[in-house]
């Protein structure tokens, strides 16, 4: 068997303690401490005998250790079942709503990441200069103020205003939205990410800088720009690829932030939506949903670890 | 029979005590005019802080003193708006007395309320820093909202360094068994989104400050958990706690007295990222009605309301949360940028 | 004349104190020459400014250094050329070989690739021709299988391959001065002769000329044609090879050569550059070590594995120390030579239990060790104790001295109070040499040496019968290393201590053992009395190590 594929299988296997921790974990969490469903589901006017049927149905009846075992079935069967509020078939409420999240929170990624990485390198090649101390002031002061004040201002200037944006929106074409509705909402979070990714990305380069490597392409003859550009950039790739690896998990829950101020059908504002109304079934899907994804990124991350660091050796 | 002393080696006879780690960083913070300023304006705000805590101002912040929505001082009284008043009609009222049942007992109740005081405040046109929809004082709301969302994120923040500290601690120094079932709870809290275990204890838990410190602490120390985990691995092979394993110091010392004043400076510079981060949570969460009670402002409450008093044109809750929002965040920032600085050189020097 | 220094000062600005600029002067006014095809060693202890020096040459210092005197290359001053025209030298006309080849290369290119910069750079060379001028370049430093190494990154070399490579960057473009910062010093001593020579033989086939920087004076002086003695920033003596090791003039130099411990002969106390600057004479020979002390220590089959993780479940056996059989005396010193690698420390901390041994037993006052319970073993602390190597990690750099020292008597519960065991650490600074005042300081306040005096008082602290030193000295410079083996000598004699003495360095084993352990990759390859192995060693392994070791100059007969 290949190292990869051993590697591979061994991370998988590892994966299941950590699932079964989480649906434990959220079971158990809205068992005890959450509303009883039933009634829940009964709303305001149910009879008492309503309610026990409606807790009959759902096998609330039944011990604990059956319950979490029916709730265990129908996670690996992939039945999330329906939506309490809306009664939609869970899974396809995420079809509907993950794209959305996406078409917002892909862009924002790469541009924070494409436009935090030249500003960092230029401040970090000039440490300590009037040009660099007043970046980092300028992060700093950007980094105090609540991204809430930006939407709200940022709302009130560029769509209420000046008109240069729709306020909220969203339509059902994805070249629309790119180009009408997501513009703003991306705005304005790129305006608040990159003070935090530029002081980030700054320390990695300042790292490589003070490595022995430097000196020795700088012995070698090579140009300012041939050091900075070929050996510190390729070196500082890694952490930052760590870090872009780190923020991955999020773009695929989205901004509930954001999808609420701007009416976005995303997924971050579905799952808002549904702690509000303890729609279980969503909450439920949605977390485990999200720690699979997020361990399956991990797993591809640390894979594509190697082929960007070859010092790594896969354990 | 000793050997001899090396050339050169001035020994001062009389100096006991030398600075330690903390005592030269302190110097070297001191030279750093930025940082000292800084540090100054954070101490300011804390003690309006503990003044506000203890009632000596902004204690009446929900005494409804001006007129709703007054404009700040320095732009004056809003002009009398235009409202289509309908006339007083002239002449006497009609006499129900005849008919009226309750006519017999209004002069007994008239003297009855003329016993009680009612006090005729007369609602103030303009306030320092404006009033809000409800004719509250904005500057009070500010101040109250700085102590109380300040205070969530320090509390907040301790007991996630608390936290984190210590299982960061057993994790790193231990590893195998203990350390391994820290991983899994360490990955079980990191696949659960943020926001998802925030809103579910908010769900449980219902507003209210304690809550909200609770829930940032107990969904916040994965990353200073992360930090002092590869700390500890990091120095449990270095050859100082080998040395102390030597001479026999137990495991608890090991930990606690030999590898955590060591690593006393990582946690500090996190810890205060933590509270930046905490306080701009908090806000988010009391924005949202999930953070503190109903009768608490915070700096996020005052955002809540000012999105809809923006579209009226009256800015100033927005302006006056986010400016007291800002200033204080950013000199808690700079101030702990310029502590990791004052800590750094002499570290380094010691690695 | 290639190169030509003339009064380089070099300062570096250490920020305000107070609101005044201060400057750290490490170099106060050198001056030099390097004609074509010779070799130039400077030589110098820690801080005295011969890597700065070297550096300034091409500007590679870091921003806050400040060059003044003039530097001439061919007659133009590289202090005053502009950076684009010293990118053009770099490389091509002057290369460099740092210490540390490891870090010094990119860890994320491969080796080919890094050897082919300054071919494309300054010799235009396209893509194929270069690679192949690069695998010709492997072959020249001696790299076994060339081609497959292009394609290697430099973490899948060994240190003695990795510096090999640097030697083939820096040959590149065919320099006329090559210049060696300490190339040798972070490697093995088998390897560094093989880096010596290869080093003297490109030099005398290309007719290049060598700065080559060093704090051995034994290597230099197999090496070098000139040799210039550095101390704080100056020059202390320059001159021809064989006239400095002959008859050096200045006091440092002779105090510097005459500090070596050396092969041949047995000095009872190594020559410490104070007392060779008093001008006394410490050439008293040893006196010689009762045969018959009882024995102290008593080890059997000693056997130390780490398990690695393979495949998908299982593990593999690594056997770090395999089968070590020994007899301690007291008063006697056990020398453990190998290179790195070899399990030689790895059984140190095995027999004190800092690491768990897999089989064995070590004997101590009747009692195996390794089977005690735990407050046996916290007995047994008291009685066998450890020096560590880095005297900068040895340290809790948040304890004061006195805190340090007083740690271990209140764990044990030796002394009635706190003044008691005060004083108790007071008297051991006084043995160790240091003034009481240490006793309210920090660790970062003392340079290497003081530091080990220190490490070794806290040793001492619990009255121990057998002291483990793990490379103690091999940290040190020179001088600061005959002090502190003096020390130990001293201590040896007068408290009866048995030592285990780990160490690369045959030289200084020699000074203070009395029977010799020669280890490889974990298994003991040869143990016999110092004198036999130094006189007739039988294993080929010992003879390669005896003969690794620089004699410094040996003028032909």
């Amino acid at each position: 068997m290949t190292v990869m594929a051993a590697y591979l299988i061994r991370r998988l296997w590892q994966m299941v303690p950590t699932l079964f921790g989480v649906v434990l974990l959220v079971f158990f969490l809205f068992k005890y401490f959450g509303g009883d469903p039933a009634e829940i589901l009964g709303g305001l006017n149910a009879t008492p005998e309503q309610i026990a049927a409606i807790r009959q149905q759902l096998g609330l009846d039944q011990t604990v250790w059956v319950q979490l075992g029916i709730y265990f079935k129908s996670i690996l069967s992939f039945d999330w079942g329906k939506s309490w509020a809306t009664n939609e078939a869970v899974s396809s409420l995420f079809a509907s709503r993950l794209p959305a999240t996406l078409t917002v929170m892909l862009p924002i990624l790469i541009l924070d990441v494409l436009l935090a990485l030249p500003i960092a390198m230029w401040v970090a090649y000039r440490r300590g200069s009037l040009a660099d101390r007043t970046i980092m002031v300028i992060t700093t002061v950007a980094l105090s103020i609540s991204f809430l004040v930006y939407i709200i201002v940022g709302q009130y200037l560029f769509g209420f205003q000046l008109g240069w944006f729709p306020v909220q929106g969203w339509s059902d074409s994805v070249w629309t939205n790119l180009a009408t509705y997501a513009p703003l909402p991306v705005l304005l979070a790129v305006m608040v990410g990159l003070a935090p990714q530029t002081r980030l990305y700054r320390s990695f380069f300042l790292d490589e800088m003070g490595q022995d490597y430097v000196r020795t392409a700088r012995a070698k003859g090579l140009t300012e720009n041939t050091v900075m550009f070929k050996h510190v950039l390729r070196n500082a790739m890694i952490p930052i690829l760590t870090n872009i690896g780190l923020a991955l998990p999020g773009v695929f829950v989205g901004s509930f932030l954001i999808e609420v101020f701007f009416s976005i059908p995303g997924l971050g504002r579905e799952v808002l939506l549904a702690v509000n109304r303890s729609d279980y079934p969503v909450i439920q899907a949605v977390t485990v949903y999200l720690a699979v994804i997020t361990m399956v990124i991990n797993l591809v991350v640390d894979v594509l670890f190697k082929v960007v660091d070859p010092r790594v050796v896969l354990k | 029979m000793s050997a001899v002393l090396q050339p050169g080696a001035s020994v001062p006879l009389r100096v006991e005590h030398s600075e330690g780690v903390w005592h030269a960083a302190w110097r070297r913070f001191k030279s750093d005019r930025v940082g000292l300023f800084c540090a100054i304006v954070v101490v300011a705000f804390l003690l309006l802080i503990v003044v506000a805590a203890l009632g000596g101002v902004a204690k009446n912040w929900q005494r409804e003193v001006g007129v709703a929505n007054a404009p700040p001082t320095f732009l004056g009284p809003r002009p009398a708006e235009a409202i289509g008043v309908i006339e007083v009609p002239k002449g006497p009222n009609v006499d129900l007395s005849a008919v009226d049942p309750l006519a017999p007992r209004y002069k007994e109740w008239d003297e009855r309320a003329a016993k009680f005081k009612t006090e005729e405040t007369v609602k103030a046109e303009t306030l320092p820093m404006g009033a809000d929809r409800l004719g509250r004082d904005v500057l009070s709301k500010a101040i109250k909202g700085t102590q109380i969302s300040v205070f969530v994120g320090v509390m907040a923040a301790l007991v996630a360094t608390g936290i984190g500290t210590l299982l960061g601690a057993f994790a790193g120094f231990f590893g195998g068994k203990v350390g391994d079932f820290l991983e899994w709870l360490y990955n079980v809290f990191e696949a659960i989104p943020g926001i998802l275990l925030i809103f579910a204890f908010a769900a449980v838990f219902g507003r209210g400050i304690g809550t909200v410190v609770l829930i940032l602490g107990l969904t916040g120390w994965t990353g200073l958990y992360r930090q002092v985990r590869a700390e500890f691995i990091k120095h449990r092979n270095r050859e100082y706690v080998r040395s102390a394993e030597a001479i026999g110091a137990s495991v608890w010392s090991r930990i606690f007295s030999h590898i955590l004043p060591n690593v006393s400076h990582v946690i500090l510079v996190r810890m205060s990222l933590l509270v930046v981060g905490f306080i701009k949570a908090e806000v988010i969460l009391s924005y949202l009605g999930l953070g503190v009670g109903i009768d608490d402002v915070s700096w996020g409450t005052m955002l809540a309301e000012a999105q809809s008093e923006l579209i009226l044109g009256y800015w100033w809750q927005l302006v006056a949360a986010t400016v007291f929002m800002a200033a204080f965040v950013t000199a808690f920032s700079l101030m702990a940028d310029a502590l990791r600085d004052a800590l750094d050189p002499k570290l380094r020097g010691l690695e | 004349m290639l190169l030509s220094i003339q009064d380089l000062r070099v300062a570096f600005r250490m920020g305000k104190v107070d609101g005044v600029a201060t400057r750290a002067d490490a170099v106060k006014g050198v001056s030099f020459d390097i004609a074509e095809n010779r070799t130039v060693a400077l030589v110098g202890e820690s801080g005295s400014g011969k890597s700065v020096t070297a550096m300034s040459i091409l500007n590679l210092l870091p921003d806050n250094a400040e060059r003044s005197g003039r530097v001439l290359w061919q007659g133009k001053d590289l202090l005053r050329t502009p950076m684009a025209e010293l990118q053009k030298l770099r490389g091509r006309e002057i290369a460099c070989v740092f210490q540390d080849p490891m870090t010094s290369l990119n860890p994320v290119f491969t080796v080919g690739d890094q050897l082919i910069e300054p071919l494309v750079k300054h010799m235009r060379l396209g893509g194929k021709a270069a690679l192949e001028r690069a695998e010709a370049l492997l072959v020249e430093v001696g790299m076994p299988e060339p081609k497959r190494r292009l394609a290697a990154y430099p973490h899948e070399l060994s240190g003695g391959q990795q510096q090999r490579v640097m030697i083939a960057m820096a040959l590149a473009c065919e320099p006329k001065l090559l210049i060696a910062d300490e190339p040798t010093t972070a490697l093995d001593v088998t390897i560094q002769r093989q880096i010596l020579e290869l080093i003297a033989e490109i030099q005398r086939k290309h007719r290049m000329s060598v700065l080559f920087i060093s704090h051995d004076l034994g290597v230099v002086g197999e090496i070098a044609d000139e040799v210039l003695v550095m101390r704080h920033g100056l020059i202390r003596e320059q001159g021809p090879v064989a006239e400095i090791f002959a008859a050096p003039k200045d006091a440092y130099t002779q105090a510097l050569l005459a500090c070596r411990p050396s092969l041949q002969g047995n000095p009872a106390r190594l020559m410490v550059i104070d007392d060779h600057i008093a001008g006394k004479d410490t050439h008293a020979p040893a006196v010689a070590k009762n045969p018959n002390a009882p024995v102290v220590l008593e080890v059997r089959s000693l056997a130390k594995s780490f398990w690695l993780k393979q495949g998908l479940f299982g593990k593999r056996e690594f056997k770090a120390v395999q089968g070590v059989n020994f007899n301690l005396r007291k008063g006697h010193t056990l020398g453990v030579v190998g290179e790195s690698g070899s399990g030689k420390t790895t059984m140190g901390l095995t027999l004190l239990r800092l690491h768990e041994p897999t089989h064995g037993e070590v004997i101590f006052d009747g009692k195996d060790l390794l089977k005690l319970n735990a407050s046996e073993r916290q007995l047994m602390r008291r009685r066998i104790q450890i020096v560590f190597q880095n005297p900068y990690a040895s340290l809790n750099p948040r304890f004061t001295i006195g805190q340090t020292l007083v740690e271990p008597m209140s764990i044990h519960k030796i002394g009635a109070s706190a003044d008691e065991r005060e004083q108790r650490a007071r008297t051991l600074l006084g043995k160790v040499g240091l003034d009481g005042s240490a006793f309210g300081k920090y660790p970062h306040e003392f340079s290497g040496g003081q530091r080990q005096r220190i490490a070794i008082a806290r040793a001492l602290t619990l009255d121990p019968e057998v002291l483990v030193l793990d490379e103690a000295v091999s940290a040190l410079d020179v001088s600061v290393q005959a002090q502190v083996l003096n020390l130990l000598r001293d201590l040896q004699d007068e408290l009866g201590l048995a030592y285990v003495f780990i160490s690369h360095d045959l030289a200084v084993v020699r000074f203070i053992s009395d029977e010799v352990l020669v280890m490889k990759d974990g298994v003991v390859v040869e143990q016999a009395p110092v004198a036999q192995i130094l006189e007739a060693p039988r294993e080929e392994y010992t003879r390669r190590l005896l003969a690794a070791i620089p004699r410094g100059y040996v003028p032909a007969v």
